[in-house]
């Protein structure tokens, strides 16, 4: 399915990160390295405080690596400055965030036109219709986040992430705040805008059978990242 | 994203913030700050003039030069020559009559050019002087007589036709009887109203005016040339007569305002650190979208623009309407003697409230932008934002630059801070130490009594913020309606019953038998006493500044004449404490006897010799009694008591006094139409109209004083929501651990309860503490304690506290809720 020819969409190589506090300084991992491709889908999976958060702000280019750098779109991150980075974020990522962050004096459908407007798009009214449409709130445009149920509102996040057509896909526990059914419809409709829209997906989860369904699993442990095996996956 | 776009976000934001307290207490701080500034900068000056202090338009020049003796024509050469323009003024007070009514009136006569600074207001309009014969009289003049413009009104021996009322006028003249109603006159009918007499007091005025060079010249070049009788006056001179209690209302006044603006700027700073503590992720969500931290900034300025036009629109609304209450009770005491506000001023408060929003605003908004995205990430409490040092430092110097502005000096402004703060802190230790104490007695007689004390250690951070704020508040309101009380009360009871009520002064030797055949027919009980007007110029041969001290030099008695008189009887009311009676006129020379208290003061001794000066014939005395004299007995007494003959050479009036029942209402108006110079004081209406003076500028003041209370009771409010998070997590503890909702309800009741007590009782000190140096000074009352403000502050103070304690408390109802939610950050 991939062409391991083609230029990964992300990139990390050595990377380590480590906080310095007055007792002591914690490393997370050192030396990390990692590249994903165009369209795949990969899971990030770790007992929790491993570091799998701090990996994606890394990955995103929201933290500065302690050494190392991150590729994105053949762009070194540690070569842009914070404007540049920004740039690169509105042009490129979208996130999926744990307890969705929606703007709760917006309704479903101007939480979803706000990057839109941000990025100074035309059409964005008909475009966040659009994919409302697409994650099934046709008929809750009008609704504020308050009135709807997490389900719905991760849906609303997952049409926000969706409608600015990014290359790359973060999502850091999408389902940690809902319960087993409503994850599974949510990540029913992530994968299948991910398969339509060829994004390229990174998911934070430690929820096994969320992460058999992407193409790749790596596992954070002990500040090593590696590849899981389908067998462990079904034990 | 277009700005518009942005503005539009903005007022989302706006309209979902007004459900956050911190949101609400920052527009009702902002609220206040304007309302306040702008009342201030639009009725600063009535409230100010009332309170006896003077600008350009209302001195009527740049300078003036008053005297209580006719002026040396020289002077006025001397300013002409400096370049100066002047105007001679004349006034002084006298009854005026008509339509069978009389009244006290000011008298100003005035001659071209006049005014030299501001202007005179008649309708209907006039030329610039009264054309002989014609008068201009205010509103009261015309009401109290009776009568309308047009018609006739005597004055002395003059009867003068009524063109105009007098809308406003500058240079209104000073002290007491400047409040006395004013008619103003032609300088040329001066002479026929024969009022001014030996005896009559009358003061003589030059206003000058030009370049501020000349002027300032002018000053400095005469200032050391000025008799004893005259004073110069300039726009910042600080020889104010303004008296005591004048003084105090007026620091009352601008204290309060200081602390009701430092209130609001607290309020603003905490409800606005609160503010975008709640909206870092909102921040990072927005940065994250793609939003450039500099739009973030604008998004976020937009949103403070737009709370502060509301808050502008309705503060200055606020403004308009408390300052036609003020005008409404000050009119009657300024009689409009001022223009209205220039629009200019409107802006102030509104400006005012820009440059406190933005200083204090603008740090939190610029920490936001920096927020990391990093924070959408982790589900726990984002850290405090770290606003910079640099931007709260500029916040603060611009609050202090705006009350030095107001203040009109720097270091006033730096010490009236300093000492708020000082005070504060100290209150702060104090209550909070108080309130521990109360709680640990309370515990062991109580089942949450070890809770209670726990919690009170807990909550020590905002008690020493709550308490100062709310005692300092109790106590200025609590002094101003104490004072008020005390100076309404108190006179009034010190008055026995049948004490003279009238007075007549102004009576000359010629009038002295008939006067007294008059008072006889009328069956009225009357003594006439001489009386001359003299300085004290000097002791044991040496003038005031080498036998007085700097203190004495202060005294009154120094700084004006005094009334001298004859006598060989020693009255009721006075009591001998030392030498001989009566004094004694011969060829060796004359005695006196002299006052105690007066005495005192400037130390002086049996033996000593005074120099007295009337206007410029001198006399000589040598004291031989100290006389102790009760003031209060409402009877002419005197400072200085000579033998009859010593003071033949000088020009004497007599002086009267008498009580007259109120029925008697004949003997006045035949008194005053058989002698139209005399001059009647009526002690009730003296009194009364000295009340209502009073009353008025403290009701004026306190509507000031209530934007305060306002302003406090906003903070405290914030203040508890600061914890109330905290107050929250731990109620929801506490009966997870077995307490009940009833005990946690019941807990926070006593904690509020037991701080409001403290600050009521820290209130009522505050008061008695504050109200000693104006009883001492102003009222020469002795001290009094007030039972009933040491048993209402307190109670008001737990009453005020339980009730915004409910307000701000208002819990979800789940208790797994709120574990969950504590968790969950
Ligand atoms: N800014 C920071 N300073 C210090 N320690 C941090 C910081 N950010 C994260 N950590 C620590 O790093 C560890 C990993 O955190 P995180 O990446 O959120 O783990 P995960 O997402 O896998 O649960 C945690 O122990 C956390 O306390
Ligand atoms: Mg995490």
């Amino acid at each position: 399915m991939i062409s391991p020819e083609s230029e990964p969409v992300i990139q990390a190589l050595g990377l380590s990160k480590q906080f310095d506090s007055h007792n002591g300084s914690l490393s997370l991992f050192s030396e990390l390295g990692l590249a994903i491709h165009q369209g795949e889908s990969v899971a990030i999976v770790g007992p929790s405080g491993s570091g799998k958060s701090t990996l994606l702000s890394l990955l995103a280019g929201l933290d500065n690596p302690s050494t190392g750098d991150v590729i994105i779109a053949g762009q070194s991150l540690t070569q842009l400055d914070d404007i540049a980075r920004a740039r690169l974020r509105s042009e490129h990522l979208s996130f999926i965030f744990q307890s969705f962050h929606l703007l709760p004096e917006l309704s479903a459908l101007e939480n979803v036109i706000l990057p839109l407007e941000i990025r100074g798009q035309q059409n964005a009214a008909a475009q966040a219709c659009h994919w409302l449409d697409r994650v099934g709130l046709a008929d809750r445009q009008h609704h504020y986040p308050t009135t709807l149920s997490g389900g719905e509102q991760q849906r609303v996040a997952i049409a926000r992430a969706f409608a600015t057509e990014p290359t790359l896909l973060f999502a850091d526990e999408p389902t940690g705040n809902l319960d087993d059914q409503t994850g599974e419809s949510i990540i029913n409709q992530l994968f299948s805008l991910n398969q339509q829209r060829q994004t390229t997906l990174v998911l934070i989860t430690h929820d096994n059978s969320l992460a058999a369904r992407c193409d790749r699993t790596l596992e954070l442990h002990n500040g090593q990242l590696q590849p899981r095996l389908n067998e462990e996956r079904s034990q | 994203m277009t700005l518009r776009q942005l503005n539009r976000l903005a007022l989302r934001q706006s309209r979902a913030s007004w459900r956050r307290l911190e949101w609400r207490a920052l527009a009702a701080a902002l609220l206040i700050a304007i309302s306040l500034s702008t009342l201030l900068a639009v009725t600063g000056d009535r409230l100010e003039q009332s309170l006896g202090q003077q600008s350009a338009a209302l001195l009527g020049g740049d300078l003036v030069l008053s005297s209580s003796r006719p002026l040396n024509p020289q002077r006025r050469q001397a300013a002409t020559d400096a370049g100066l323009n002047s105007s001679a003024v004349i006034q002084l007070s006298s009854m005026l009559s008509g339509n069978e009514k009389f009244v006290l009136g000011s008298i100003k006569a005035i001659s071209a050019p006049y005014p030299l600074r501001g202007t005179v207001i008649t309708t209907p309009s006039q030329p610039s002087l009264p054309v002989p014969g014609t008068l201009w009289a205010e509103q009261s003049v015309l009401q109290r007589l009776g009568l309308a413009v047009g018609d006739s009104l005597s004055l002395g021996y003059q009867r003068f036709t009524i063109s105009a009322e007098l809308i406003s006028s500058p240079d209104r003249g000073r002290g007491f009887g400047s409040f006395n109603p004013l008619v103003m006159i032609n300088t040329a009918d001066l002479a026929a109203t024969k009022l001014i007499s030996p005896g009559a007091r009358v003061n003589y005025r030059l206003l000058l005016a030009g370049p501020v060079d000349s002027v300032d010249r002018f000053y400095r070049q005469l200032k050391p040339q000025l008799s004893n009788a005259e004073r110069l006056l300039s726009l910042n001179s600080d020889d104010n007569m303004q008296g005591n209690l004048q003084q105090n209302l007026s620091r009352y006044l601008r204290l309060s305002a200081v602390m009701t603006l430092l209130l609001c700027a607290l309020t603003i700073l905490l409800s606005l650190r609160r503010y975008s503590h709640a909206n870092l992720n909102r921040a990072a969500l927005l940065l994250n979208m793609g939003l450039q931290p500099r739009q973030l900034v604008q998004l976020f300025s937009l949103q403070l623009l737009q709370l502060w036009s509301v808050c502008a629109v309705l503060g200055s609304l606020a403004a308009v309407l408390l300052n036609s209450l003020v005008n409404l009770l000050l009119t009657p005491l300024l009689n409009g003697a001022l223009p209205p506000a220039t629009s200019l001023s409107w802006l102030q408060g509104p400006l005012m409230g820009l440059i406190l929003l933005i200083t204090l605003g603008l740090p939190p908004i610029l920490a936001m932008s920096r927020v990391s995205v990093m924070q959408l990430l982790r589900q726990s409490e984002p850290a405090t934002v770290n606003m910079g040092r640099g931007l709260m430092g500029l916040a603060l110097l611009s609050l202090l630059g705006w009350i030095s502005y107001y203040l009109d000096s720097l270091t006033l402004a730096l010490l009236l801070t300093t000492v708020l703060v000082g005070v504060s802190w100290l209150l702060g230790l104090l209550g909070q130490w108080l309130t521990r104490l109360l709680g640990q007695q309370l515990a062991p007689r109580l089942r949450l009594g070890r809770l209670l004390v726990l919690r009170i250690q807990q909550q020590r951070r905002w008690q020493r913020l709550q308490i100062p704020v709310m005692s300092l508040l109790l106590a200025l309101m609590a002094l101003l309606w104490l004072a008020r009380g005390d100076l309404l009360n108190r006179w009034a009871e010190q008055l026995p019953a049948t004490a003279a009520n009238h007075f007549v002064i102004n009576i000359q030797p010629w009038e002295k038998q008939l006067l007294a055949e008059f008072m006889h027919n009328q069956g009225v009980d009357s003594h006439l006493y001489p009386m001359v007007r003299a300085r004290l110029v000097g002791k044991n041969g040496q003038p005031v500044d080498a036998a007085f001290n700097a203190e004495q030099q202060k005294d009154n008695s120094l700084n004006r004449e005094l009334n001298l008189t004859w006598s060989t009887q020693l009255a009721r009311d006075n009591q001998l404490l030392s030498g001989t009676w009566p004094p004694i006129s011969n060829e060796q020379g004359h005695s006196v006897s002299v006052e105690s208290g007066l005495a005192e003061r400037l130390g002086l001794k049996l033996g000593d010799r005074l120099s007295f000066n009337a206007g410029s014939q001198p006399v000589e005395a040598r004291i031989d009694s100290i006389r102790q004299v009760k003031w209060d007995s409402f009877q002419p007494n005197f400072f200085m008591i000579f033998a009859p003959g010593a003071l033949d050479a000088l020009p004497a009036s007599y002086i009267t006094a008498f009580y007259l029942p109120r029925e008697n209402s004949r003997l006045v108006p035949a008194l005053l139409e058989q002698f139209p110079t005399l001059t009647l004081i009526a002690i009730d209406q003296l009194l009364a109209q000295a009340r209502q003076l009073i009353a008025h500028l403290i009701d004026a003041s306190s509507l000031i004083m209530l934007l305060s209370l306002l302003a406090g009771t906003v903070l405290v409010i914030t203040l508890m929501s600061q914890e109330r998070g905290q107050r929250r997590y731990e109620n929801a503890l506490l009966q997870a651990l077995g307490a009940t909702a009833n005990d946690c309800q019941r807990l926070d009741r006593l904690e509020f309860g037991l701080t409001g007590l403290v600050c009521g009782a820290l209130a009522a000190l505050l008061a008695e503490l504050a109200l000693w140096p104006i009883h001492q000074q102003a009222l020469k009352i002795e001290m009094v304690i007030h039972p009933w403000s040491w048993l209402l502050l307190p109670l008001t103070g737990m009453v005020l506290f339980s009730l915004l304690g409910s307000l701000s408390r208002r819990y979800p109802t789940s208790l797994w809720e709120q574990l969950k939610a504590r968790q969950g950050r």
